[in-house]
């Protein structure tokens, strides 16, 4: 266990230069600077200023030097200077990862959650009415626009009803105390994380729907029940235990594109993520913020995936003697 | 509108008057209605993203511009009359000769750290950066700014007109002294966290979501603001705009800031009021520019022909759901002061327009004419759809159209960079003053390669920069009028560039908001004078 852990160090290391690397070059690719955003919206013609400022971002030197001093100064733990946000990168980042972070695995919790009670109650009441309902919402739900169910969301509980707030992480200039904050920021948590947790939930539902299916017709099962177990027994410790394996991976996976789907969602609840940073970088060519919110990611995403591994460690011994 | 371009920006804000009447879809412009009230938290947006930083010192766009002139202010502001107002300057009076101007500062104003406000503050926001940055091209005659008994005195190599000298001054935001001195400006860790004399403080900026300001109780101007407090919130999504406005989560959002189809709804239910009001410092107008350096479109017959191939009307209609209207000159209709309205009109007519390409020498071959390129520039969703209509209007008539709608960044590269179009779909966004800003579009000396939001058209005319030139040091205003109306009547003739479609930009605020009428441009507005009617 020590050495695969050893190995996965390596390999986010080389992910991170690879993440580096590509992204760097991609955005290398694509036409126009942040030297020529700058000045055009600065409105600065003229040349010696131009050189100054083109000195100033490091953009006088080789594509090549650039990705080398960079990828250096990642190793060094510094994701460099935006001089468009006029803040050190990381600074910038880690004010706003953490909100989409916390976004993030709610609604994976929310979807998690929601998913395997759906799937197994589709899965033990097959071909009912349960099911049929089930897989109804699982289809809505995955084929629901994320920001149309957001809106959607919002005008019923914040605009009708006046349950929720419209957007935003904290009620502006609230004195609440610490655990009035944390209220706080779980009512503003509630439309976003289910806006994205219900699409994924779609997902999940299906997922663990097929695989209870799957080893319902397995041979143990039917032992399980042979021996006179519980119906919840059986369930439980037999089935649900075994088909949950699919489940987890497909969390790992989705650690990744959660993190891009909250774009959407942070854009219609105003919520202080890095979805909004990540496109306005990308869209002024702002290189070192677009690639520190990829070393970023990519290491939360290594990390994470390194977390389910070891849960598979946990829930299949057969894994754990290979 | 989901993005800002900046050509507003060199001089900071812009300003001027608004024809209220002539702009205003049936919003009355007595704003100051009633006795302000004291106090609450107003909650405002715009049609944009967050700023890059609170404060940019080199412009950056809209969203800085909204952001910082709450906290730092300029010496005058413009009212809708197109008329001055005092703010840090409590008068500005030209010599004889017009080549200097003394400025007399307001007495008792302090900075929000407590330090005074003196006119070295003044003069060193001139020369380190005025001159530096946003106002180089305007200020290019400048001789010296010196602290006289009561104030500032400028002095200029060449008589300067009162009219733009006070545009810049109106424009362009003080800064403190004591904490930029001897820094790069740019770069300054106070451009996060200003410290100005407005009426508002800086409290917090949680990125990603809002910036809250602190009412200053040390304000000059006693009494005001009105407000406790003021918060910018930051919405990517327009329709979240929409719901956080009928939820009271936001009571003012200007510059456009919920889809168009919501504006009409909002409005009938009685709660929210549409204004038009507040926009003329800064006229948004879609653009065409027509690239002189490519074989076709550089014979200006052939511009005319395909100018009135164009249906502006039904672009004006469908694209902008009514919240356009043709342009008729390169300077705005809503310009209070050199606006021309006597021009040739390229009225829409296919057939004659079919007709003026055979007579310039196109006459179709086959199935087409000739081929262009057509640019629409992507900072504005617009002006793709802008595209597709234009593109089909000269396909009417024989012209082979290839539309491409870049990005940003690309959009600026081939424009401004490579000139790599024939015919540009754009955006600017001019304050009343032609000079420079907007003259810049028609000057020789205005090409600049790699320069943004200047003449990418390549179009020199030595009549033309004669007339910009004698703009720029005419000192009376009725000659500099005629001066402005020649120039209109060879843009119009010449087509270089020209308003394709000019926008109406709409502020949505709640009902109670109250105070903030009469102002040049909105988005430059301190909200001293803003209220909340509860």
């Amino acid at each position: 266990m020590k050495r695969s852990i050893v190995r996965r160090l390596f390999q986010i290391i080389s992910l991170i230069i690879g993440v580096i690397v590509m992204n760097f070059t991609l955005i290398q690719m694509a036409p126009g600077s942040l030297l020529d955003i700058m000045t055009s919206e600065q409105q600065v013609t003229d040349p010696a200023t131009l050189q100054h400022l083109k000195q100033l971002y490091g953009l006088d030197q080789p594509a090549i030097v650039q990705l080398l001093r960079y990828t250096w100064s990642v190793f060094s733990f510094d994701l460099g200077y935006s001089y468009r946000q006029n803040a050190p990168v990381f600074d910038i980042i880690i004010a706003q990862l953490p909100s989409t972070l916390l976004l993030m695995l709610t609604s994976l919790g929310v979807a998690v959650t929601l998913g395997m009670i759906a799937g197994v109650i589709a899965s033990v009441k097959v071909n009912t009415a349960w099911d049929v309902v089930i897989s109804l919402a699982a289809v809505f739900f995955f084929a629901a626009p994320t920001f149309w169910l957001g809106i959607m969301l919002i005008i019923f509980f914040a605009v009708h009803l006046d349950w929720l707030p419209v957007g935003g992480m904290t009620t502006i200039g609230g004195q609440f105390g610490p655990a009035g904050h944390v209220l706080d920021v779980i009512r503003h948590l509630i439309l976003p994380a289910l806006s994205l947790g219900l699409f994924y939930a779609a997902i999940y539902t299906r997922v663990m729907r097929a695989s209870m299916l799957e080893v319902f017709s397995l041979d143990f099962v039917r032992t399980a029940r042979a021996k006179g177990l519980s119906k919840t027994r059986v369930i439980l410790a037999h089935v649900f235990r075994n088909a949950l394996l699919p489940v987890v991976t497909l969390f790992g996976l989705q650690l990744g594109t959660v993190l891009g789907g909250s774009v959407v969602i942070e854009a219609v609840f105003s919520w202080p993520g890095i979805g909004s940073l990540m496109l306005d970088s990308v869209m002024s060519r702002n290189y070192p913020v677009v690639l520190g919110v990829f070393v970023l990611s990519a290491v939360v995403v290594a990390v994470a995936n390194l977390l389910v591994d070891l849960a598979y460690y946990r829930l299949d011994p057969r894994i754990r003697s290979r | 509108m989901t993005s800002h371009i900046n050509r507003r920006v060199f001089l900071g804000t812009s300003a001027l008057a608004a024809i209220a009447a002539g702009t205003s879809l049936g919003f009355p412009s007595a704003l100051a209605q009633g006795t302000p009230k004291k106090g609450g938290v107003l909650i405002a947006t715009w049609g944009g993203f967050e700023p890059q930083a609170v404060f940019v010192p080199g412009g950056g766009g809209s969203s800085p511009l909204i952001s910082s002139t709450k906290i730092l202010e300029p010496l005058l502001r413009q009212d809708s009359q197109a008329g001055f107002l005092p703010v840090l300057a409590t008068e500005v009076k030209p010599s004889a000769d017009f080549k200097s101007y003394d400025i007399v500062l307001r007495k008792g104003v302090t900075w929000h750290d407590g330090k005074p406000f003196t006119a070295d503050d003044v003069v060193f926001s001139i020369e380190k950066y005025w001159l530096q940055t946003i106002a180089k091209a305007a200020l290019k005659n400048l001789s010296g700014a010196e602290v006289t008994e009561g104030g500032v005195r400028v002095s200029f190599k060449e008589p300067t007109p009162e009219f733009f000298f006070k545009s810049v001054l109106a424009t362009s935001l003080v800064i403190p002294k004591h904490v930029y001195d001897g820094s790069e400006i740019v770069t300054n860790p106070a451009n996060n966290a200003p410290i100005g004399t407005g009426p508002f403080k800086f409290k917090q900026w949680v990125r990603g979501s809002h910036i809250e300001y602190a009412a200053n109780h040390k304000y000059w101007d006693a009494g005001k603001p009105y407000l406790n407090g003021l918060v910018m919130r930051y919405w990517r999504d327009a329709a979240s705009r929409t719901a956080a406005l009928e939820a009271d989560e936001l009571q003012l959002g200007i510059f456009n800031p919920i889809p168009t189809p919501d504006i009409d709804r909002l409005s009938k239910s009685g709660k929210f009021v549409a204004s038009t009001d507040g926009y003329l410092g800064a006229a948004w107008a879609s653009t065409i520019e027509f690239n002189s350096r490519r074989d076709v479109v550089k014979d200006p017959a052939v511009r005319r022909a395909l100018l009135t191939a164009i249906d502006r009307a039904t672009i004006s209609d469908v694209v902008y759901f009514g919240r356009a209207k043709p342009g008729t000159s390169f300077v705005s209709s809503t310009n209070p002061k050199f606006y021309n309205p006597n021009l040739p009109r390229y009225e829409f007519d296919a057939k004659k327009a079919a007709k003026m390409l055979d007579d310039a020498g196109y006459p179709k071959k086959g199935k087409s004419r000739f081929k262009v390129h057509l640019l629409a520039a992507g900072w504005f969703e617009e002006n793709g759809k802008v595209g597709q209509f234009v593109k089909q209007n000269l396909e009417d008539i024989g012209v082979e159209v290839t539309l491409t709608v870049p990005d940003r960044a690309t959009s600026l590269k081939q424009i401004y960079g490579d000139y790599d179009y024939d015919i540009a779909l754009s955006n600017y966004a001019a304050r009343v003053e032609l000079v420079p800003q907007q003259t810049d579009y028609l000057s020789t000396s205005g090409i600049v390669k790699g320069a943004a939001f200047r003449n990418a058209t390549g179009y020199s005319n030595p009549e033309v920069d004669d007339i910009v030139a004698k703009m720029s040091v005419e000192s009376d205003e009725a000659k500099r009028k005629d001066l402005a109306f020649k120039l209109q009547e060879i843009a119009a003739r010449d087509l270089p560039i020209t308003v394709l479609v000019e926008l109406i930009p709409t502020t949505m605020m709640s009902k109670k908001v109250k105070g903030v009428g009469n102002r040049a441009d909105i988005s430059a507005d301190s909200l001293s004078d803003a209220w909340l009617d509860v």
